[in-house]
């Protein structure tokens, strides 16, 4: 039992120093949006809401807020149909070249965020399609597409295709199978991955930073033109959009599917 | 309900005879394909402009191909310097990365405390949520030249440090940017070991930490390989922290393309840059899936019974 006890210290101090790290930021940010003082100290200079008041008067800000969520939407939208069906035909449906296939729909992760930014903004530019909101959002869909197809799947290979095969040698049509057996057993899938497409999007900097311009700029690229300054505490209330906003998602995630379904094992 | 089924039954039934099944898959991963393909597109145009040069009196690219901007790649001796320095960010970055979150996975997984792992798993997903931007904004509130360590050493009478825009600093942020990725990526691999061989070697009188590095760590290889890849590729290809972090003075090689774009507007130099990075990012991930497997990485088809 003594070294059960040594194994816990060890491992518990790394966990320890796990938590302190990945808490510090948001702690941090959150703290310093209520000081009542003109720059970030500790302890903090008094209490206020003036920080909030300044960042919900500024358009600039309120507009780059706007464009992130359409952008987000955009990227959901268009990802959640694409994901879907890709996952179903994937699990289900045995295509052909089943390994070309999977390193083409791996490309996203494999090719460096610069490199497909870069990419897409030559693209789009010679498009002429450079300028809008939605580009972003289709770029955001195309860069995190596989998290959309691994979410439904995990959910497709839940599903025992013997319940398929039975409504169909019951009779059912396809189309009715598909709608009353398939998609309601996947929808925890696309729920997963919707929310992590719409918050990855919602935060997406560097393809954000390439596709927008001036007058385009999206949530995260608006914070970091600004943070080259001089460190305010708006910046941390502007912040707590995105602690909200995560909050929001992994209390959804918890709701609807529970986030102990990151821990599944993948072989079993 | 029936009804609108019974509609759309029919109307797939004109649309989509059953002769038509055999192409079903093909049809389904058409707009997954499609999307991707966008993806190659922009990659291909960025591989023609790789090869044209840009013309320095009209800042127009050549019409001609060359290898002009790869071999100045070759002979510059800042850019093999950003290289190294990434290659070795990323090294050191992984390395800490797994060691930090192979014990946080391990313990999120077989703890007996339900609360437990669920508090685990928010403190995972809250950064991995929020974005790196304000991530590196809260690292500079604590870590900055006035920031909190500083304040709070300063009352103790020692500092300032120059804790901001350094290496240090830049391999700091990344390695908590990574955390999420990583402890998710192994997370699944330690579900699938069997406990009662981890007991087994401590029953047949292992200590712990035999038992944690021979049995445990070996058989959440799967696991571990695939956050190493993905840890390393990140790391080496990243472009905030360096810039956030970093202030210019630690740059990337993802940084080296955006300054070659945006800076001296030599997009034929840009390109040849990214397009060196998606190759080597790309091989390297491509070797390792081939050889060790995808992991867990990989889509997987069939469902086991």
């Amino acid at each position: 039992m003594n070294g059960r006890r040594a194994r816990d210290v060890v491992l518990w101090s790394v966990v320890a120093v796990n938590l302190v790290a990945l808490a510090a930021p948001t702690l941090i940010i959150l703290g310093a949006s209520f000081t009542a003082g003109n720059i970030i100290t500790f302890p903090p200079d008094g209490f206020s809401f003036k920080w909030y008041e300044k960042v919900f008067a500024s358009e600039t800000l309120r507009d780059a807020f706007w464009r992130s969520l359409q952008a987000s939407l955009v990227c959901t939208a268009a990802s959640i149909p694409a994901g879907t069906l890709a996952a179903l035909a994937l699990a289900r449906r045995r295509p052909r070249f089943p390994r070309t296939l999977q390193l083409y729909l791996l490309l996203p992760f494999t090719v460096p965020l610069i490199g497909s930014g870069m990419g897409l903004m030559m693209l789009f530019g010679e498009l002429g399609i450079l300028g809008q909101v939605w580009p972003v959002g289709l770029a955001c869909c195309i860069i995190n597409l596989p998290f959309m197809i691994w979410a439904v799947q995990a959910s497709v290979n839940a599903l025992d295709p013997d319940l398929e095969n039975a409504a169909a040698t019951c009779g059912a049509a396809p189309t009715h199978a598909f709608f009353t057996i398939t998609l309601p057993a996947v929808t925890p899938g696309i729920i997963t991955g919707a929310l992590l497409m719409f918050v990855l999007a919602f935060n997406e900097f560097l393809v954000s930073l390439l596709l927008t311009d001036a007058n385009t700029v999206t949530l995260p690229v608006s914070i970091y033109n600004s943070i080259r300054n001089v460190i305010t505490p708006d910046l941390a209330a502007v912040s707590v959009v995105y602690i909200l906003v995560a909050g929001l998602a992994i209390a959804l995630l918890d709701r609807m599917v529970g986030l102990e379904i990151f821990l599944k094992s993948k072989q079993s | 309900m029936i009804r609108v089924l019974d509609f759309l039954e029919s109307l797939r039934a004109t649309l989509w005879p059953r002769a038509a099944r055999r192409f079903e898959a093909a049809a389904f991963l058409l707009p997954a394909l499609l999307l991707v393909g966008v993806l190659v597109l922009g990659l291909a145009w960025m591989a023609d402009a790789s090869l044209r040069l840009l013309d320095t009196e009209t800042f127009e690219l050549s019409e001609h191909w060359t290898l002009a901007n790869y071999r100045d790649l070759l002979e510059n001796d800042t850019a093999w310097i950003v290289l190294g320095r990434s290659v070795l960010g990323a090294a050191v970055v992984t390395a800490v990365t797994l060691a930090l979150a192979f014990p946080y996975a391990w313990v999120m997984v077989r703890t007996g405390s339900a609360w437990l792992r669920k508090l685990l798993l928010v403190s995972l997903f809250l950064p991995f949520f929020i974005g790196q931007v304000v991530r590196a904004y809260g690292w500079l509130i604590v870590l900055g030249k006035e920031g909190l360590v500083n304040q709070l050493l300063g009352a103790l009478g020692m500092g300032p440090f120059k804790m901001i825009y350094t290496y240090g600093s830049v391999l700091f942020g990344l390695v908590q940017y990574m955390l999420p990725f990583a402890v998710l990526l192994i997370a699944p691999a330690v579900t699938a070991i069997d406990e009662e061989v981890e007991l087994a070697s401590e029953t047949l009188g292992a200590p712990w930490w035999r038992t944690f590095l021979e049995v445990t760590l070996p058989l959440a290889r799967p696991g571990l390989v695939a956050a190493a890849m993905v840890v390393f590729t990140l790391a080496l290809t990243d472009y905030a922290m360096p810039v956030i972090l970093g202030g210019g003075t630690n740059d990337f090689v993802a940084n080296m393309v955006y300054d070659a774009f945006f800076r001296t507007s030599d997009s034929g130099m840009g390109s040849a840059v990214a397009i060196a990075l998606v190759a080597a990012a790309t091989l390297l991930a491509g070797v390792l899936l081939t050889w060790l497997g995808a992991g867990t990485l990989g889509f997987r088809g069939e469902a086991k019974r």
